[in-house]
């Protein structure tokens, strides 16, 4: 999972947990600020009243509504109310206050108050004051109070979470950058670009700087490869100069008997196959060290007729048939010298790798608007394990046939110097197909 | 004819020497430049084997003197891989052809040839032996008044051998002669084998081939 959707992933969880505690505690809490407040408000009320009240006053509530010892008031809508009743005599009361919240009837209309209720005594009677104040309002700010945070809530918490969506993938978009750039489309790193990515968080700037560093190190182990390469090959191919002539001026002397002449000329096949070995390797740093030109134009059908025919001769040995199933003319930029070498080793190792009167299909086409070309042989194929080294120096399928493993090195780094890449489908026993892909778009018909 | 070879390789100079002598020509070695320059003001040379690796100097600086003035000396440069950057071929830096290090002698042999008949504007356009001659601006051999329809690898070999006669001539010198050597799959191939059978078939239908030798094991001569 990515970074910012892990991060997602949390913030959104966070708040649906703020949302769900919120939705169960408001209520608690409204109820309990709503109730201080009516609980405040009634014995404000009650000491109003009180602080009025005198003898006189309770004659004349009571007397207003004498049967029953009880008076009463309330507001229009019910929503308070307000009484004082005569209790009994006998019963002895002392002075206190109590709340209670219960249902009354008040002109038939039943609802839920808060009631304040006050013993005391006057003038040696005890009497009982009912301050209510009605619920039903309350509840329904409850409800609306509920309603409208939560609302409020979760347009907060999808504006903060876009907001920080946005933000997270504004400060990660060098990361991404860093990645694209300076290591995923790094394949050599000879080409690497060094140019600083803008970022404001330091972390990515030190992610780039190390990054920058190590590629440097890098290029500078691979440079000195490079040119111990260049020398040692150099220096190699002195003393091998020297032998062979030696070699071959030898064997041009009456007096060195058959066998003599036998062992010059098999050391000269050993030299022969250390200068190949030695300028093979030469020209893999060469490709790599991109030190050959891309600009000619090449006519594929004409590079492979012109191999056919130079291979003609172990072509015919074999009895391979070539069948060319070509259907285009495909022309494109690049070094023909190279792409020779490339073919011939291709082509090569099809024959080599063939049976007797066995089959080379040479195929193309367009996948994706990219050309291909592949070449099939009716070989022995390639054992699945030795696929993954197929294309590493020094490695050889079957060593009964006569190479020294660099064939396939050379292809691969040459398509990789034209920006091909090359595909390898095998079956054991039945033969392997090669396929080049040029990554250019088509450039000719 | 007069060869120079300005090589700082002592050993190897003097196998090439070896092989230039025993065909005829007379070499002098020369290993700096400054030798070099003072060698061909005191004596006429009709070839320069060039190395361009040298002690005292790059060999393009003598390369480009001895262009401009003594422009009917030819030059072949002999260079280690490496040396000199592939952009560049050896006919950029004006020279009249060039070989990379190791080389077989006897191609420096055909090489050697090839530039002087440049030099001498092709007046040598035919080699006898036995009674056949070598076109060599039309790629025919002919006995007689009769052509001999020859493939252009069998032209190549008979050529080759015919260029250094009365040496044997290895199966791997042919090989990289015809195929050159980018190849790894023919070191120790039989091709030619099969291209010098058709070509004795072929010369044997005029005269008897007793000149033509296959020296077992090793290659072909064939002896003047």
């Amino acid at each position: 999972m990515k970074f910012k959707h892990q991060v997602a992933v949390f913030s959104i969880l966070t708040r649906i947990v703020l949302i769900v505690v919120l939705w169960f505690v408001l209520p608690v809490l409204v109820e309990k600020v709503v109730f201080r407040h009516i609980t405040t408000s009634l014995l404000e009320k009650k000491e109003k009243f009180i602080r009025n009240l005198d003898n006189e006053e309770i004659t004349n509530f009571l007397s207003d509504n004498s049967m029953d010892d009880t008076y009463a008031s309330f507001s229009k809508l019910h929503s308070e109310f307000l009484q004082l009743s005569r209790l009994p005599d006998n019963q002895l009361v002392k002075q206190h206050t109590v709340f209670v919240t219960e249902p009354r009837i008040i002109e038939k209309e039943e609802n839920e108050y808060r009631i304040l209720q006050y013993f005391f005594k006057y003038g040696g009677k005890s009497y009982l004051l009912e301050i209510g104040n009605n619920l039903a309002q309350v509840k329904d700010l409850y409800f609306v109070i509920r309603f409208f945070t939560v609302a409020v809530l979760i347009g907060l918490v999808v504006l903060t979470f876009l907001l920080e969506a946005f933000y997270i993938d504004y400060l990660l978009r060098p990361f991404y950058k860093i990645i694209d750039l300076k290591i995923r489309h790094i394949d050599n790193p000879e080409t690497y670009n060094k140019t600083v990515i803008q970022t404001h968080s330091d972390d990515f700037k030190e992610l780039d700087l190390a990054l920058n560093q190590m590629m440097e190190r890098m290029q500078d182990v691979i440079r000195k490869e490079k040119q111990f390469i260049a020398n040692v090959s150099h220096e190699l191919l002195t003393p091998i100069a020297i032998l062979k002539n030696r070699f071959e001026n030898l064997l041009q002397n009456d007096s060195i008997n058959d066998e003599g002449q036998e062992k010059i000329v098999s050391s000269l096949r050993t030299l022969d196959n250390l200068k190949k070995i030695i300028n093979n390797l030469l020209l893999i740093s060469k490709i790599e060290h991109h030190k050959f030109l891309s600009d000619e134009t090449i006519v594929l059908r004409e590079l492979l007729d012109e191999l056919l025919e130079e291979l003609d001769d172990r072509i015919k040995d074999r009895e391979i048939t070539v069948v060319s199933e070509l259907q285009h003319d495909y022309r494109f930029m690049g070094n023909r010298t190279l792409m020779h070498i490339l073919l011939f080793n291709l082509l090569g190792n099809a024959i080599k790798y063939n049976r007797k009167a066995g089959r080379i299909v040479l195929a193309d086409g367009f996948k994706n608007g990219m050309y291909w070309l592949s070449v099939t042989d009716t070989g022995q194929g390639i054992p699945a394990d030795q696929m993954e080294t197929l294309f590493d120096r020094f490695t050889r399928i079957n060593l009964q046939v006569e190479g020294q493993g660099l064939g396939l090195a050379i292809a691969n780094s040459i398509s990789r110097f034209h920006n091909c890449s090359i595909e390898v489908h095998s079956v054991v026993d039945e033969g392997s197909t090669f396929t080049i892909r040029f990554q250019s778009p088509e450039k000719a018909n | 004819m007069n060869i120079i070879i300005v090589e700082d390789h002592d050993e190897l100079a003097r196998e090439i020497v070896t092989y230039l002598s025993s065909v005829g020509h007379f070499c002098k070695i020369k290993q700096s430049c400054r030798e070099t320059l003072e060698e061909i003001d005191r004596n006429p040379y009709d070839l320069m084997l060039l190395d361009l690796g040298l002690p005292d100097g790059d060999g393009l600086d003598l390369l480009k003197v001895v262009r401009k003035e003594y422009n009917k000396m030819g030059v072949i440069v002999i260079t280690a891989r490496g040396e000199l950057d592939d952009r560049i071929s050896g006919f950029q830096l004006g020279a009249d052809d060039y070989l990379t290090k190791p080389f077989a002698l006897t191609e420096l042999g055909a090489r050697i040839f090839a530039v002087v008949r440049r030099m001498h504007g092709f007046t040598l356009n035919e080699l006898s032996i036995h009674g056949f001659s070598i076109q060599l601006q039309d790629y025919k051999v002919k006995h007689g008044e009769n052509a001999i329809a020859l493939t252009k690898k069998e032209f190549d070999v008979f050529q080759y051998l015919v260029l250094n006669k009365n040496r044997v001539v290895t199966r791997l010198q042919l090989t990289e002669h015809l195929w050159g050597d980018i190849l790894e799959l023919n070191a120790d191939s039989n091709f030619i084998d099969v291209h010098v059978r058709n070509l004795r078939k072929k010369l044997e239908h005029y005269e008897k081939l007793d000149w033509f030798e296959t020296v077992r094991n090793v290659g072909y001569r064939i002896n003047e």
